[in-house]
Formats: structure tokens, sequence, C-alpha cells
């Protein structure tokens, strides 16, 4: 081949300054890296992450009017949108106003940018607060809530909620109470409250059903089975998923179809039915590919599917649904994931015990660190690190990354996962 | 030191492995809304000889569902208004189904890019629809052609174990290899092992290691590309406590690993200007410091290192310290490809299917002489690596005592000439023979346009148009 080599990621990426300006061509920048053939082969072939992928400044100049059209389209939506908004405000529509915002603020959200979603449902709630109709704030309300989860800002959108569900309950509007309910139970499972949760996503149940809502019903049914799955009520969990499966085969949406399936096959792989496991990830994906596509979905299967080979020693094809899930998330600029697929190639490489698994841990702790923004994955990341050192006889560095996360589960008030980590060290010691 | 491969007579016999008129069993999947019924009922019309079992699914989720729970030889899919996604999905959902079934995807006028690329997928045939007849009982009795593969007996090979490896092989380029390995070995010089991607460098260096002086000490291996920069140095020298945020304890490095015994430095080339000025002074000095240390601690090892790359070039482009060059090569080997080493394919691939069967529990004694003419026609660019790779992967889905084409992973497949079945007697059209040739050419480049239109010797706006054409 002609020309001088690509440049690796890390380096490339070190050279671009954290501005919200460049974020675009930072997702650009990552969805077009990828490894060369000869160094797929190399020896340092297995432990390639993204950080050692490479990118040409020439398909980067090539590729430019692409995201640049990307960019327009988004400002024009944005901007339709707040055209709208005038138009009704114009009319004396406030309704119309509230649903345009709510709009724009959705365009947000779809590309990532939550912050910026979160300002426009502010500027909706205000002009809904004014409304003698109630259900669109309900509405934003919800919004609002869900936006503040994608934020980690998890007792402002318990608020959202509550008054969401208030003001739904008000006015007699069992779609938004429904909602609401299960706004309120997906807050308490982000916060690790598992009896909050059932108790939430049972009210929003019964309220579902009482309005025929089956799609609803269908989903909360789903969050039940995942709760009792937690919870290790593995037949309460097969019942919840079965009637949740019933309601959407004939006709749900199939990407609901899918998350039913995926949340099965956790379930058998908890039983140990590691086929009927495997069949149901392998169907859900099938399902997801019937869907509009969602990279997000399509990877928790995937990442479903490689714990399933991982637990079941079949290491080639953990590592290979591993590298597709790479691919699907470095393809589809979802990032957030490469740490826990980084993790699991970490734990893939213990298990093997090659001591240079140790770089996917490395990269892992630096993505949760500056990209997904989350110490809850890094308490993860450090967890799984500790026993990998562990497993190759490393007791000190085991001992010393395993105190780490639970220095970080302690911040975060995770007692579960706080108490895993302290029974890891206790057995360390013994 | 090496004493030579050992391999008995292969005369290979010929024994007919499946019946060649088989029942087939094929699954016909409707594509997105559509309905399967008009495809079933051509089917049954053009290839209902009694040796065809159809059956339909209305959708890939459902087809999935049957995927899992019987054999299927063939799936016929209609793909939807995204063909390239579809047949990416398609070739997904196979990998996993019982049976390793063919699939035969049919679409409304399939592009050029899009056969290409069912092609390196190991798609059997892309359709266009209307379906044809004749172009459908082809592709069918491509599938009966592939059921009737020959089962050759797989020579036997007693290599020599080096660690968890083994050098495998009897071709003049390995036996000039073993002859240096022998000669080098006694003595304690550095070594410097070239070599293309997955040629075998660390087995030859512990060879060296474990017939050399140090063989009682360690065999430490770094692989320098694949640590991250800002990591290399302590992982190499250790560091201690606090050193850096994250130096959580103290750590010995792999200097102080290898003492009294080899260090293996893999992919040296990849190393920084400033790591590189730092190993020069341990291989001068023989003594390091640890990062964050002010202790001098003298290290005993033999070095030997390895490298994909051309150092002298490296050397010329101010990436690598030509005096570092000198101290290491001061013995080099360099490792055939496996193109260079003949019919060493055959002894590998024996050896590793052994090797992997006995991992695995399974009892393979032959392979088909349609998947030995897959591997031998095949451009191994990741060299040995690869084909252990390819091996293992095979011998994992391999259900009788014979190692078949179903076996090999799709790519392989997707090389087998196809052309042969075409109505011209193989021969392409010219923009066929232009396509492919691009498509070849963007594979080598990985993608790069730039530098792709520069090999094809056309403007790059040129080959843009014609990929665009193409729908490459």
């Amino acid at each position: 081949m002609t020309g001088p080599p690509p440049v690796r990621v890390e380096k490339a990426l070190a050279l671009m300054p954290e501005l919200e300006a460049l974020a675009p061509l930072r997702a650009l920048l990552v969805s077009i890296a990828r490894p060369d053939e000869a160094t797929v082969w190399s020896s340092s072939g297995p432990y390639l992450t993204l950080g050692k992928r490479g990118v040409h400044p020439d398909e980067l100049r090539r590729r430019m009017p692409q995201a640049f059209q990307r960019i327009t389209e988004h400002l024009q939506a944005l901007f339709k949108a707040y055209v709208e908004a005038l138009e009704c405000q114009q009319r004396a529509d406030a309704a119309g106003v509230v649903l345009a915002l709510l709009g724009a603020g959705r365009l947000e959200e779809e590309v990532g940018r939550h912050t910026q979603a979160r300002t426009w449902y502010e500027v909706a709630l205000r002009v809904a607060e004014t409304l003698q109709d109630r259900r669109p704030e309900v509405e934003v309300l919800r919004a609002l809530g869900y936006v503040c989860v994608a934020l980690g800002e998890h007792a402002a959108s318990a608020r959202h909620f509550q008054r969401s569900l208030a003001l739904a309950e008000a006015e007699f509007d069992q779609a938004g109470a429904t909602a609401a309910s299960e706004g309120l139970g997906d807050v308490a499972v982000a916060q690790g409250q598992w009896g909050g949760a059932q108790a939430w996503y049972s009210r929003g149940l019964r309220l579902a059903e009482a309005a025929s809502d089956a799609p609803h019903a269908g989903r909360l049914e789903r969050q039940l089975g995942v709760l009792a799955r937690k919870q290790r009520d593995l037949a309460a969990a097969g019942e919840f998923l079965r009637r949740a499966r019933e309601r959407f085969e004939a006709a749900g949406p199939p990407d609901e179809m899918a998350r039913v399936l995926n949340e099965q096959g956790r379930l058998d792989a908890q039983l140990g039915r590691y086929t009927a496991a495997s069949a149901a990830y392998r169907e859900a994906l099938a399902w997801a590919q019937r869907a509009p596509r969602d990279a997000r979905l399509e990877l928790s299967i995937r990442l479903n599917l490689a714990e399933l080979d991982l637990e079941a020693g079949r290491l080639l094809e953990a590592e290979a649904e591993l590298r597709r899930a790479e691919q699907v998330a470095i393809g589809g600029h979802v990032l957030r994931p490469l740490a826990q697929i980084y993790t699991l190639m970490g734990r893939l490489r213990g298990a093997q015990g090659d001591e240079t698994g140790f770089v996917f841990f490395e990269q892992a702790i630096e993505l949760a660190k500056a990209v997904e923004r989350s110490v809850a994955t890094e308490a993860q990341v450090y967890h799984a690190y500790g026993l990998f050192r562990s497993r190759l006889g490393q007791q000190d560095e085991a001992r010393a990354y395993l105190e780490r996360a639970r220095e970080l589960f302690d911040s975060l008030g995770e007692a579960v996962e706080r108490e895993r980590v302290e029974a890891e060290l206790r057995a360390l010691s013994a | 030191m090496i004493p030579p491969v050992r391999m008995e007579p292969s005369v290979p016999s010929a024994v007919p492995s499946r019946e060649a008129l088989a029942l087939l069993r094929i699954l016909v999947v409707a594509g997105e809304g559509g309905s399967a019924s008009g495809l079933l009922q051509n089917l049954r019309q053009w290839a209902d000889d009694g040796r065809l079992e159809i059956d339909t699914a209305p959708d890939l989720p459902r087809a999935v569902r049957q995927l899992s729970g019987q054999r299927w030889d063939v799936v016929l899919a209609v793909l939807g208004e995204h063909p390239d996604d579809d047949l990416s999905w398609w070739v997904d959902t196979l990998r996993g189904a019982t049976g390793s079934p063919r699939l035969i995807a049919v679409a409304q006028a399939p592009s050029m890019g899009l056969v290409l690329r069912a092609e390196k997928s190991g798609v059997l045939d892309v359709l266009a629809l209307p379906l044809r007849r004749e172009e459908l009982v082809r592709a069918l009795e491509r599938v009966r052609s592939v059921v009737s593969e020959t089962a050759v007996p797989l020579p036997l090979v007693e290599p020599h174990a080096v660690g968890p490896y083994a050098l495998v092989g009897q071709s003049a380029a390995m036996l000039d290899v073993y002859k240096l390995l022998a000669r080098v070995a006694g003595s304690s010089a550095t070594v410097l092992v070239q070599g293309e991607s997955g040629t075998g460098k660390e087995v030859a260096a512990r060879a060296i290691h474990m017939n050399g002086p140090h063989a009682s000490g360690a065999f430490v291996a770094v692989n320098c590309a694949a640590i991250p920069e800002n990591l290399l140095e302590s992982e190499l020298f250790g560091h201690e406590k606090g050193a850096f945020t994250g130096a959580v304890t103290r750590k010995i490095g792999r200097f102080e690993q290898a003492g009294n015994g080899t260090l293996f430095l893999d992919e040296i080339a990849d190393m920084s200007l400033a790591l590189q000025a730092k190993i020069l002074r341990a291989v001068q000095e023989r003594e390091i410091e640890r990062v964050g240390g002010s202790e001098t601690i003298p290290v005993d090892v033999r070095l030997i290192a390895a490298t994909n790359r051309d150092l002298k070039e490296a050397i010329k482009q101010g990436r690598f310290r030509e005096d570092l060059y000198y101290r290491l090569a001061v013995v080099t080997i360099r490792l055939p490809t496996l193109g260079e080493r003949g019919d060493d394919l055959v002894l590998l691939t024996a050896y590793y299917v052994r090797l992997f069967a006995q991992r695995y529990g399974k009892k393979i004694q032959a392979i088909s002489d349609r998947a030995l003419g897959l591997l031998r026609a095949h451009a191994w660019v990741g060299n040995v690596r690869e084909l252990r790779n390819v091996i293992e992967r095979a011998v994992i889905v391999a259900t009788d005592e014979t190692l078949r084409a179903e076996h090999l992973p799709d790519e392989l497949r997707g090389e087998e000439a196809t052309l042969a079945d075409r109505p011209q007697g193989g021969l392409l059209t010219l923009a066929e023979a232009e396509a492919r040739h691009i498509a070849r050419v963007l594979a080598h480049t990985n993608g790069q346009i730039g530098a792709a239109a520069e090999i094809l010797g056309i403007h790059r706006n040129t080959l843009t148009r014609k990929m665009k054409e193409y729908g490459l």
C-alpha cells in the first residue's frame, strides 16, 4: 500500500480539544477508524482497542461533507421546530408551542445532546405551566424526567416524574399516569432500589391494564420480569416475560419483542439453559433488525450473547461477538458501551490466563472517565480488573483495584455492588 | 537441537463422504412485508425432483426460530429495501445456525457491490428478481456439489514442542531457519527476529531460549504494540508505589522478571524514540531503574527482539534509533511467510486439526479435498496465526470425522471460484472485471480512495464515480 501510515486514534484524539463544536468531527473520526489487515493478524492484533485503530486524514477530509450535511440537517430541524413554536404562539396556540418545543428537545436527545434537550424541555415547561389543560405539562415533565435519568440526575428525575404523576391523576389522564409510574420505576432501578421499582411498575401495570393499553402493559411486564430476575425470583420472571412476549408477538413493535427476548435470554442464562439463552438472543437480534436501527439495543443483545459464550467457556465465539459489538459501537458512534465491551474482553483474556489482557481494562477505565463519564461504570471496570489480577495471582494489585471499586461504589451509595466487592476482598484476605 | 519434523507417508485415499444425491432441506424466507408463496411455487415447480424438502418462514425472526430448531442445507432469503443491511444480518444470523446452512440471497436488481460483498461473506449466490429457473437450479446444483466432497486422510506430524507452541514444517525455507536457530541458541547473543505477522516470531524466540544458556530462567514476552505507550515504560522497567496516578502498588517490571532468563520484545518498532533510548541504556549498561525509583538495578537477561516492519526503513524515516538497531541485530533471523513454505500448509493443518480436536474432544481424521483446496488457495495475510485460527474455528463447528469446506469461515468459502458456473463459461464482462479489480485494490488500500486511485492509475474523481456506478 502506498502513502503514509494511518494515525492512531489515541494520538488523533489527543490533538483535538474538548470543544462542543468539534463533537461531530470527533464522532466522524471515531466512526471511520479501523485496524489495518496486517495489524489484525500481528501479535498485538488480539489486543486492539479503539485507541489503537488508525485514521487516515485523507479519508476524514473526504467524509467531512457528510458530517456537515448531518449538522445542517439537525440545525434545520431545530430551527424549523422553533419557527413552528413561533407560529403557534402567533395563533395563541400554547399547546402547539409546547409540542413544537418538545419536538426540538427530542431531536437533541436523538443525537445524544441531553443537556441541550433539557434546556428545550425547560422552556416548554414554562409555557405548559400557563395552560389550563395540564396534559402538555404532564408530557413535558415526563420528558424532563427521562432526560435527567440520562444525565444521571436521579433526584431531579424523580421529582419531575412525581409531579407528572400527580398532574395526570388529577386530570384523569390514565396514559400519562401509567407513563409517569413507569418513569418512577426506571429511576428507582437506576438507583438500585428494586423494591421501589417493583411497586411503581406494578402500579403502572394496573393502570395500563385498566386502560387496555397493551404495548405499555407489555413493557411494564418486561420491566417486572427484569426485577424479578434480579431478585432471583426466576419463576415470576419467566411468567412476566411470557405474558409480555404474548402481547408483543402478535402485533407489537419489533424492538419491544427484541427487548423481551433479550431479557428472556438473560433469564435462561441464569437458569443455566445455554442453548435456550443463545436461541433467545439470536431471535432478539432478528427482531431488532426489523425495527428502526437502534445500535444500543443491538449492542445490549450482542454483549449478553458474548457474556453467555464467555461463561460457557466458548471463548472464540465470545471474542467474535465482542469484536462485532465493538464494530457496531464504533461504526454507529455509540461509544458508551465500549467500556463494557473492553471489560468483557479483559475478562476473556483473564480466562485464557493472558496477562497482557490488562490493556483492555486500562482502555475501559479511560473510556469510563472520558466518554461515558460514569462513576458506576468505572467502579464496575475496577471490580472486574481486580478479579482479573487475582486470577493471575497478583494479589496486591487485585486488592488495590477492588478497594478502588469499593470506594467508587461507596460514593454512589451502591450497597449491593459494594457488598459484592467487599466479599471479594474478604476472600482475598482469607 | 531441533529435531526434524517426522511425517508418515501420506497417500491420500479418496473416500466418499456423503451421498452425492442427498436430500436438500431449503428454508425460504420472504422479504419484509412480502410473501414467499410465489417464490415457493416457482421453487417447487422448477426444482422438484424429489430431492428437495422445502419450508417457509414469513420473516427473519421466525426464520431464526426455525433455524435454531432444525438443520437446513440452504436458506433462500429475499432481501428487502436495504439489501446490504439485510445481507449482513443474514450472514450474521447463519453463523450461529445449526449445520451452517448456505445462503442464497434474492434481491431486486442486485448491484455489483452487493454481489461482491456477498461473495466475500461466503454467500452461495445472489439471484435477481424475477427469479430465472436456470439460475436457481444452478445455485442448487452447487450446493449438491458441496455435499459430495471427498475425504483425504490427514498426515501424521510429529512436531518439535516449544512451550505452548510447536515448530512444524519441512520446507526448505524452514530448514534454513532451523539451522540458524540451532547455531544462535548456544550463545547469549541478542537476536532480531524478522517476519510478517503470524509467521511465528515468538515461537522462534522461545526455541532459542529453551535451547540456550538461559533456559533455566524465565521466558518473558512483552508485546510493545499492544500496551499503551504511557504504560509501556512501567511495564518494562517496573514502578514504585505512587510513582504516577494508578501506581497503586510497587511493580516489578519485565526486565527484572526475566532475570537470568530471556526477555522477548515483540513488535519493537512500535516503541517511542524516548523508550528506545531507555532500552538502549538497559542493553548497554545491563541495568535499569524503576519508574519513580532512584535505585539502579542490575539485570542479566538475554534479549530477543522481533518486528514485522522494515527497521532500516524506519531508521531512514527517523522512527527507529540506528544505535539500538545495531545492538539488537547482532544476529538476524528472517522467518518465511506461509506462502513461501509450500506444503508446510498441509503439515500445519494436520497438526492444528489434531491439536484442537484433542482440546475440544473431537475425532477428526480427515479433511475434504474441497476444504484443502480452499486452504491452499487462500492468501494468508496472517500467515500461520491466521491458519491456526481458521482451523480452531473449523474444528469447533465440525460434527463428524472429516473437516469440510462448510466448516471453514465465510471469507474462505467466498473466495471459491464461482465463475465456472456462469453461462459464459466463466468469462466476465468488462464491467464485472473492472468492478472486481477496483474492489480488490480498495481492499488492499484499506478503503483509501487516494491510494487506490494511485495504484489504478486514474484520477480519484473517476474512481469515486466508478465506485458509485458499481455500488462499491
